[in-house]
C-alpha cells in the first residue's frame, strides 16, 4: 500500500469501520475480509484489530464473545448509541474536508 | 497500609504472575512463523511501549497474543497480520496502552507548563503585536 494511502487511512478508518458496522455486527475477520474487497487489497489484519482494540475501549461499540472451533472465542462488535453519535461527527467532519478539498482542485485549475 | 490492601496487592500480583503463565503456555500453541512474529512484535513493545504498569503490560500481552491465535486459527499468514510496515503496525498497536507508558507523568507536564502560560498573564505577546 502506498505510503500516501497509509497515511489518510489513519484518519479515517474508524470511521470506515464504524460504518459497515452500521446495522452489521461482525468479527474482526470479516472486518478486514470486507476491507480488502472494497480495494484496500493491502491492509494489515493487526491494523484492523488495534482499531477495534481502541474502539472498545472507548466505548464505541458492544462486544459479545462467541467460542469458536478454532482458536480464540471470537468477538462479534456491533454499533452502540456512542458509536452512532461519532460516526455522525465523522461524516460531518468528512463532509467539510471534501468539500474544501474539491473546491482546492477545480480552483486550481 | 492495611490488611485488605496488602492483601489485594500481593492477590493482584498472584493474579498478574497466573496470567504470564498462561499467555507462556498459549504461546506453544503458536505454529512457528506466528510464534516467532509474535515474539518478535513483543520484543519490540516491550521496549519501545514504555509501559510501567504491569496490569496494562499483561493486557497489552493478553490482546497481541489473541490476535496470533486469531491469525493462525483463520490462516492468515503473518504478512498480512502485521502488514509490510511491522514497526507501523506495532506503533499503532502500542498507542492502545498508552495510558500506561512511563511517558505518560511527562505528557501531562508538558500539557500543565502551556496550559499554565496560555491561561495565565504570560502569553501577551500577541496583544503586544497588536499594540504596536
Amino acid at each position: 500500500m502506498g505510503k500516501q494511502m497509509t497515511e489518510m487511512l489513519k484518519g479515517t478508518l474508524e470511521g470506515i469501520v464504524l460504518a459497515f458496522l452500521t446495522g452489521n455486527p461482525a468479527y474482526g475477520y470479516e472486518i478486514t475480509a470486507w476491507l480488502r474487497s472494497q480495494g484496500f487489497t493491502e491492509i494489515a489484519e493487526g491494523t484492523v484489530y488495534a482499531l477495534l482494540v481502541r474502539i472498545e475501549k472507548n466505548g464505541l461499540v458492544d462486544v459479545e464473545k462467541r467460542p469458536s472451533e478454532k482458536g480464540p472465542p471470537r468477538k462479534v462488535y456491533s454499533l452502540n448509541a456512542d458509536g452512532e453519535k461519532h460516526l455522525e461527527e465523522f461524516w460531518t467532519t468528512w463532509g467539510f474536508l471534501a468539500e474544501r478539498l474539491e473546491n482546492l482542485r477545480t480552483e486550481g485549475k | 497500609m492495611s490488611i485488605r490492601s496488602m492483601l489485594e496487592t500481593v492477590v493482584g500480583e498472584l493474579g498478574l504472575k497466573k496470567r504470564w503463565r498462561q499467555l507462556k503456555a498459549r504461546k506453544q500453541q503458536l505454529p512457528e512463523s506466528h510464534r516467532k512474529a509474535h515474539d518478535a512484535v513483543e520484543r519490540y513493545l516491550m521496549y519501545a511501549a514504555g509501559i510501567a504498569d504491569g496490569a496494562i503490560l499483561t493486557a497489552m500481552a493478553e490482546d497481541l497474543l489473541e490476535l496470533f491465535e486469531q491469525g493462525a486459527a483463520d490462516g492468515t499468514p503473518v504478512s498480512a497480520i502485521v502488514g509490510d510496515d511491522p514497526v507501523e503496525f506495532a506503533e499503532e498497536f502500542a498507542r492502545n496502552y498508552s495510558e500506561g507508558a512511563w511517558i505518560k507523568k511527562e505528557r501531562a507536564r508538558l500539557n500543565e507548563a502551556i496550559e499554565n502560560i496560555t491561561h495565565g498573564d504570560l502569553d501577551k505577546l500577541d496583544h503586544r503585536k497588536e499594540e504596536s
